[in-house]
């Protein structure tokens, strides 16, 4: 299984809605980082704000800002490699990297009804 | 009439927190409180954690972190703890490591995201705490009283269970409010134990401090409903300063007692409750342990000599220089900022009928509730060069999570729950009124402008990064709204954009509007003018006690004349709100 490491620029929030505008794609980006770590996927975001260590121990990274400074955020590693640099992957990216189906990552679970038994 | 306050038959609990707006007293009663509780032989600590803290010049000691005796109390002792220094180590320590491992604007970026109010409140937080889950504290002391009280909204943060299970672990959906706490999930118990003797009515009595005002005593009506539902159940109400006589031959004082009757008449129908005491207006200030102890007795309307203050002030300017100079350099969009209370909204007011009556066509926005503003032009037809709107923070936050939410697309269930927490956050309420006022000023092109508040520099300069890295994104999202893309620029321009700090001519409203304005400078924005608001040294009153309380606003005025403001005028105090219509 492919690994993928997802480092965002200091914010608030991972699902983006402190920013001026909502910003659908951050909040595409969440939900769909969730539901891959639901599928058991190794996939890892880092905040800026609260991981600093992950973006200053990470050689790859680190290089990536020192050319080009805080811009170049967010950075996406697939197995260590930089693959984005500056914006988000799209999910089709992330289906093709993990090889899951890009319905899968949109799809609607069914609605859980929980049944009480006293 | 309420009873005068006596903390010897009135205090029950060993905690005692001290809450309520800026400037109403509580540092002052705190410390007439710990200074009757030690006469009586109780051995007392007194912490103060308000930034704007006065406790070394009420005791005239120097005083820090660790408890110090003060020399001419026995029993006394005291501790000063600023939270904003605490957050600013905190800030410096979690940075530090990374200054010459990541380049420069990496570092800055994590810097602002550290510098938001939250990080300051759960700094403070996290004071209290140690002291509040401390056995060998509860057992030294037979009082310890902190003269600020925790905010709702920081309690609330730490009973969620969130808090510790996911804020504070996971890096992918870690909020930076809690920045100070993350990564010490092992202070859990400590803050659990805290906020168990915050609720224990046996242990705790929250007393809420207000002035004979309609503001202060909404704020404790809204920080007793708030606490009250967190489970700190034990409260009390004093109201400080009420003017026991005055002089009917002096409009100013007949007025200002007539304001004060009517302020505690309107009392909130929740605060009624509430067991509730008064501290009378008194002319001496209340500095060194002769007049704590005075304040508490039962004669506290003994006079005490003051000494004559022959400050000589530098002429000041009103409210009609104000005007004249947005009027002269058509200065296009007005905010009007400072803490609630000191009357932004009627200046903004005042501010917009002036340049209605120079032949401007202005437009107001007010972030109040409209029926203010409806009431204060309730007498007067608006001249037809004036229109007003208003923002209602509630409205526009539940817009702003509605949009969130349906532009998000598909989502289920766990997915909605995640995206709800985040809008949770603190952030979203001035993110929400930013861009309202945002679409507003988009305005100033046909009209002026005039808003009764405006965003703290720590917004602004989130924003600004945010927009350098939306520039990056703009590709695939592009969806910043126009106006908040343009307002940022257009605040800077001094020529576009004049900022009106107000403020009141005493300590703390000195103080907290200083904050405000090196916050804005830090966002490389500088106040055109200050207006102290609500001087009673500019009515010239002759009222025995209002002449000396008036005198003692000269050390603020000259403060702010001096150290603070580029133009600085003053308004004298009026019962009216009717302000706008009658300059």
């Amino acid at each position: 299984m492919k690994k993928v490491e997802i480092f965002d620029p200091a914010m608030c929030c991972s699902t983006g809605v402190c920013g001026p505008s909502v910003d659908q794609n951050l909040t595409r980006v969440a939900s769909t980082v969730y539901s891959l770590e639901q599928k058991g996927m190794d996939i890892k975001r880092f905040n800026l704000a609260n991981d600093p260590a992950a973006f200053a121990d990470n050689e790859t990274v680190n290089r990536v800002l020192q050319d080009k400074g805080a811009d170049a955020l967010p950075v996406t590693l697939l197995d260590g490699e930089v693959t984005k640099v500056g914006v988000y992957p799209t999910n089709e990216e992330f289906a093709e990297w993990l090889d899951v189906s890009v319905e899968a990552l949109t799809q609607k679970p069914r609605v859980r009804v929980s049944v009480k038994l006293d | 009439m309420h009873t005068l306050y006596n903390p010897k038959q009135h205090v029950q609990t060993p905690y005692l927190f001290f809450t309520g707006k800026g400037g109403v007293g509580k540092t002052s009663v705190a410390c007439a409180t710990a200074v009757a509780l030690a006469d009586q032989g109780k051995k007392v600590l007194l912490v103060s954690t308000d930034p704007a803290s006065n406790l070394q010049d009420v005791f005239e000691i120097e005083l820090s972190r660790e408890p110090v005796e003060i020399p001419s109390v026995k029993n006394l002792y005291a501790s000063n703890i600023d939270p904003e220094e605490a957050a600013s180590v905190y800030r410096e320590n979690t940075v530090r490591p990374y200054r010459d491992k990541l380049p420069e604007s990496v570092v800055n970026q994590m810097e602002e995201q550290l510098s938001g109010a939250c990080t300051v409140e759960i700094a403070a937080f996290d004071e209290f705490s140690h002291l509040l889950a401390d056995d060998g504290i509860f057992k030294e002391y037979d009082h310890v009283l902190f003269d600020t009280a925790p905010t709702g909204h920081t309690l609330r943060l730490l009973t969620l269970p969130t808090a510790w299970s996911g804020y504070l672990e996971e890096a992918t959906h870690g909020a930076s409010c809690l920045g100070p706490l993350s990564g010490l999930g092992d202070k859990k118990d400590m803050y659990q134990k805290a906020v168990e003797s915050l609720s224990d009515g046996k242990k705790t009595t929250l007393i809420l401090v207000a002035r004979p005002e309609e503001s202060t005593l909404i704020e404790a009506n809204r920080a007793s409903f708030e606490l009250g539902e967190i489970g700190i159940g034990h409260q009390m109400l004093i109201i400080n300063g009420l003017l026991q006589t005055h002089d009917e031959n002096d409009e100013v004082s007949a007025a200002f007692y007539e304001g004060q009757q009517e302020a505690v008449k309107k009392t909130p129908e929740e605060l009624r409750a509430i067991q509730t005491f008064s501290l009378p207006f008194v002319s001496y200030s209340l500095t060194g342990i002769d007049r704590l102890r005075q304040i508490v007795s039962d004669t506290p309307l003994v006079e005490f000599k003051e000494d004559d203050d022959n400050t000589e002030l530098a002429p000041l300017s009103e409210l009609k220089d104000v005007i004249d100079d947005f009027s002269d350099n058509n200065t296009r969009v007005i905010f009007t900022m400072g803490k609630g209370g000191v009357g932004k909204t009627s200046i903004a007011a005042a501010i917009a009928v002036g340049l209605t009556e120079k032949g401007h066509k202005v437009h107001l926005t007010t972030t109040d509730p409209a029926a203010h503003l409806d009431y204060m032009f309730k007498d007067s037809a608006i001249h037809k060069n004036l229109s007003i709107s208003s923002i209602d923070p509630e409205v526009e936050v539940d817009n702003y999570k509605k949009e969130v939410i349906t532009n998000a697309g598909e989502l289920n269930d766990d997915e909605i729950a995640y995206l709800q927490e985040d809008l949770e956050s603190p952030c979203t309420e001035e993110i929400a009124v930013f861009r309202a006022f945002a679409d507003v000023v988009e305005r100033s092109e046909q009209e002026i402008v005039v808003i009764d508040t405006a965003p703290t520099g720590h917004t602004l300069l989130l924003l600004d990064s945010s927009e350098a890295y939306h520039k990056e994104m703009s590709r695939s999202t592009g969806d910043t709204p126009e106006s908040v893309k343009k307002l940022l620029p257009r605040l800077r321009n001094p020529e576009e954009t004049g900022v009106v700090v107000v403020t009141l001519p005493e300590a703390t409203p000195v103080f907290e509007a200083t904050r405000l304005r090196n916050d804005l400078i830090r966002a490389e924005i500088t106040p055109k003018w200050w207006v102290i608001n609500r001087s009673l040294y500019a009515t010239g009153t002759t009222d025995n006690v209002l002449k000396i309380r008036a005198a003692s606003e000269k050390q603020w005025i000259k403060k702010v004349q001096e150290e603070l403001a580029d133009n600085c005028a003053l308004i004298p105090w009026m019962k009216e709100v009717k302000l706008a219509m009658n300059k």
